[in-house]
């Protein structure tokens, strides 16, 4: 089992896991790729050299179990024929989703439940194509540890590659026709000893193991080519593979000595050299591994905070410098000083620009998902659906962009289930057989956009209110006052699903109203447009960043707040006796249009002086319509470096962060998506709002003076 | 005596007073000691949770102690101090009437509280130390913030349980 944990051994599995992700998006991308062009020998190439290198890789790192079964799984990428490479495509995607599962199981320190199932079941994978090929070329390979040498053996080799020999790890895979592989396993050896230098043999020559496998450490000056021609003794063995050990800047990382280098394979029946690839891709790997550094994100952060507060320092010294200024306006060190400022100003910027794009990575790294997903739930669904991507190279902050991808593939899976028809549906309607899923990503102000749409049938209004109606999440009266859009946002409830039964892909009671959860939780929001019979498109915005933004300070009952200014659409000034009441909800028109008013602070007395008080309304878009928010006064127009409140005593979702002014004060930046969604359940219950109404530090401030 | 030795025998304890009764902290658990400055409310937040302030460029919230410990009068005065205590790797402050000095009370004249106490909601006091003629009530910063965290403050607080015991003895 797992050798016994040891530091080195922790950070070699850490670096195991991350690698190893990178390498299973490879697999399912190259499998996608084969099912598409099905007898590519290029691409089962590749997916063999994967698994190669996750096995490698995983007995580095002492996992055992994943190592062998990835020697099984490449044994029978090995023997595939070419002709029957649709069912290879297969193997991959069963191998890609058997090595997640294993390496969650291991991340997890969990048993591994499934491999005894999955084994099984990539045997039965593996095994089927092998009895369509010839049975004289049937494959038995016994699982087998992987190699791993000496010391001793390693160091020799080290020593004699200093001294300018070449040294390579020879496997030779002996026939299973062959009656006597230990006598294989001599003969192998002798035929190497007069060119080579042996260094280390396993199995141990002598030992009497049914292997029908060597593997040679070897020291010379002759090439790989001659080697491989040496072993190649006819009936007696089936493939040779030649493989450069260890080289300069690989030695020191075990993981890297498994992984990098790539088999020159060659097969005796085939008589054929592999990949002229290969050599190209390795390379390609040793220099970004040269100028890539691993670094802990907590460290960014801390950067990143530190920038955070040479901005507040700035605005401290602009504040300064203005005080300055008007004190003393014929100074010529104001000029000065102002210069100066201007200078750190725009190195700060240059600074936290490029801070920030340490964080952020390219949307690519999401979308490359979907095409896995897609293929998987539309032939599920037995529905044709293409994606096509587009804005990969849009860039967004990595904890952002882990924390959608759930909701992102539940809503492609939605889409796929729901909204794309079958193919007859499709063609009695005039649309393509092949319905289209299209997934977008780009950056707008300062949010990032990413949408999903698809040409399908779009969510039936009238449907969703007949459910929502018989669910009890919205009663039969308050949906004829509904408008279209209210109606189709009802998806987003809890409780509530069209699916008229439960089926595998979607509807498993993970609903639309997790994927609006989760991107409240980011501070972003979700939206669903839909035009019943031509597709529905949900478009998600999330914060670029939760570093920095450009706000609007108000005040609520001399409390100051800050909102994005991106959502400020308009601000309007009003009078109390202005505003009306239309059921629990205050509204304001405003040029012949119907405001819904949100009041955050107390509600004033009803009497005649209050009525003639003014008050301030900013018109903000959110959720796809506009809302307007009660301020008594305005502020100012700054940017924030936000400042999380993770604090647990602070338990609200009013408010999404908070920022340092360059006067020291502290602001609370609210989170409009919540206070949207508390007004709105609250009307429905008819509880009166004024949820930023609440005792003041009043006696606090007294106390100060 | 050396230092070292002094130290074994003697707890420095930071005084507080909130209403009537002086607590107090070891002075290694607290962080700081700071004036009150200008408290930014949080709306939506429980009542004792006063809001959070900028303690030179963090951001720290503020939980008023008087309000945990169930004191009913609650004024504001110069002398109004917050004391910063890190907890659970973050800095949290607390509004005390006033804090001033530091006691140096011996090992000895420190009373393990009274069983009784465990049966209390807070469990917060770890003993009670005797200083020229005065009670004071030692407190766990640790597991005040915890309750502070899940609780809502009650009627029952720990300061009328302390004031009672005193009383009794």
């Amino acid at each position: 089992m797992t050798q016994p944990f040891d530091e080195r051994g922790k950070e070699l599995r850490e670096l195991f896991f991350e690698t190893t992700q990178e390498l299973l998006q490879t697999l399912n991308d190259d499998s996608l790729k084969l099912e598409q062009s099905p007898g590519n020998q290029e691409i089962v190439r590749s997916i063999r050299r994967t698994v190669h290198t996750i096995k490698g890789d995983a007995a580095a790192a002492g996992f055992r179990e994943l190592s062998e079964l990835a020697h099984t799984i490449e044994d029978a990428l090995t023997l595939e024929s070419v002709s029957k490479s649709v069912s290879l495509a297969e193997i991959g995607f069963a191998a890609a989703d058997v090595f997640g599962a294993m390496i969650s199981a291991y991340q997890t320190e969990g048993a591994l439940p499934e491999t005894a199932v999955v084994k099984a079941l990539v045997q039965k994978l593996t095994s089927e194509p092998n009895k369509a090929s010839q049975a004289t070329t049937k494959e038995s390979v016994p699982g087998r540890a992987e190699m791993t040498w000496t010391e001793y053996e390693t160091l020799s080799a080290e020593t004699l590659r200093a001294e300018g020999k070449k040294v390579f790890h020879i496997v030779a895979h002996i026939d299973p026709l062959c009656a006597m592989p230990i006598a294989a396993r001599q003969l192998v050896t002798n035929a190497i000893a007069s060119f080579a230098q042996i260094l280390g043999v396993r199995p141990e020559s002598g030992a009497s193991v049914e292997v029908r496998r060597i593997d040679l450490l070897v020291a010379t000056s002759q090439s790989d080519k001659l080697l491989i021609s040496r072993c190649e003794i006819p009936t007696v063995i089936k493939a040779v593979e030649c493989v450069d050990f260890g080289g300069p800047g690989q030695k020191n990382t075990p993981a890297a000595q498994g992984a990098a280098p790539q088999p020159a394979h060659h097969d005796v029946s085939e008589r054929h050299v592999v990949a002229p690839q290969a050599p190209k891709h390795d390379a390609a790997r040793s220099t970004t591994s040269d100028t890539l550094l691993r670094v802990d994100s907590e460290r960014i952060d801390n950067v990143l905070n530190l920038v955070g507060e040479l901005i507040i320092g700035k605005s401290m010294l602009q504040q300064v410098g203005q005080e300055f200024g008007a004190r003393f306006p014929k100074d010529p060190l104001r000029a000065r000083l102002s210069d100066a400022m201007a200078f750190q100003a725009r190195v700060l910027n240059d600074l936290q620009r490029s801070v920030m794009k340490i964080r952020m990575v390219p949307v690519e790294q999401l979308f490359r998902r979907f095409p896995r997903i897609v293929r998987d739930t539309a032939q599920r669904c037995g529905k044709e659906v293409i994606l096509e991507l587009s804005g990969q190279d849009t860039d967004l902050d990595k904890v952002l962009l882990d924390a959608i991808a759930e909701p992102l593939a539940h809503i492609v899976r939605n889409a796929i289930s729901h909204g794309i028809e079958s193919a007859a549906q499709r063609t009695t309607a005039g649309k393509p057989a092949t319905g289209k899923l299209m997934l977008n990503a780009y950056h707008q102000a300062n949010q990032l956009i990413v949408e999903v749409s698809d040409d399908g049938s779009g969510v039936d209004a009238e449907k969703v209110k007949v459910k929502a109606v018989k669910v009890g999440v919205i009663s039969a009266a308050e949906s004829e006052r509904m408008t279209q859009q209210e109606i189709v946002d009802l998806v987003f409830r809890p409780g509530f699903s069209t699916a008229d039964e439960v089926t595998e892909v979607s509807g498993r009671g993970v609903g639309l109203d997790v994927v609006r959860e989760v991107l409240h939780r980011l501070k972003g929001t979700v939206e669903l447009e839909t035009d019943r019979g031509t597709g529905t498109k949900f478009r998600l915005r999330l914060p670029l960043t939760l570093a920095i933004i450009k706000a609007l300070l108000f005040r609520i009952e001399s409390r100051l707040y800050a909102i994005p200014l991106n959502t400020v659409a308009e601000i309007a000034r009003a009078r109390e006796s202005d505003l009306h009441r239309v059921d629990t909800w205050e509204v304001l028109q405003l040029r012949g249009e119907v405001l819904p008013l949100m009041r955050l602070g107390e509600t004033p007395a009803e009497d005649t002086k209050h009525s003639q008080k003014k008050i301030f309304v900013l018109v903000i878009n959110f959720g796809g319509r506009k809302w307007g928010l009660i301020v008594d006064a305005l502020e100012s127009e700054e940017e924030l470096v936000i400042k999380a409140l993770d604090d647990q005593t602070i338990a609200t979702d009013l408010v999404s962060g908070a920022s340092i002014l360059g006067d020291g004060r502290v602001v609370l930046i609210m989170n409009l998506g919540a206070v949207v969604g508390r007004f709105t359940t609250s009307a429905r219950d008819g509880v009166p709002a004024g949820l930023f109404h609440g005792r003041t530090a009043q006696n606090m401030t007294e106390a100060r003076q | 005596m050396t230092g070292a030795a002094a130290m074994s025998r003697e707890l420095h304890i930071v005084g507080f007073q909130v209403g009537r009764e002086t607590y107090g902290v070891p002075i290694t658990s607290l962080h700081e000691i700071v004036r009150v400055p200008e408290i930014t409310a949080v709306p939506d937040a429980p009542e004792y949770m006063e809001g959070v302030i900028n303690l030179r460029g963090k951001i720290v919230s503020v939980i008023d102690l008087r309000k945990r410990l169930g004191e009913k009068k609650i004024g504001s005065s110069r002398r109004n101090r917050i004391l910063v205590v890190e907890h659970k790797g973050r800095l949290s402050g607390l509004i005390v009437d006033s804090a001033s000095e530091v006691l140096k009370i011996p090992a000895a004249d420190v009373e393990a509280s009274p069983t009784s106490f465990d049966e209390g909601r807070s469990n917060c006091v770890t003993g009670l130390g005797k200083y020229k003629g005065r009670l004071i009530v030692l407190l766990d910063m640790t597991r005040l913030l915890d309750l502070g965290i899940i609780q809502k403050s009650g009627p029952h607080s720990g300061a009328g349980e302390a004031r009672r015991a005193a009383s009794a003895q």
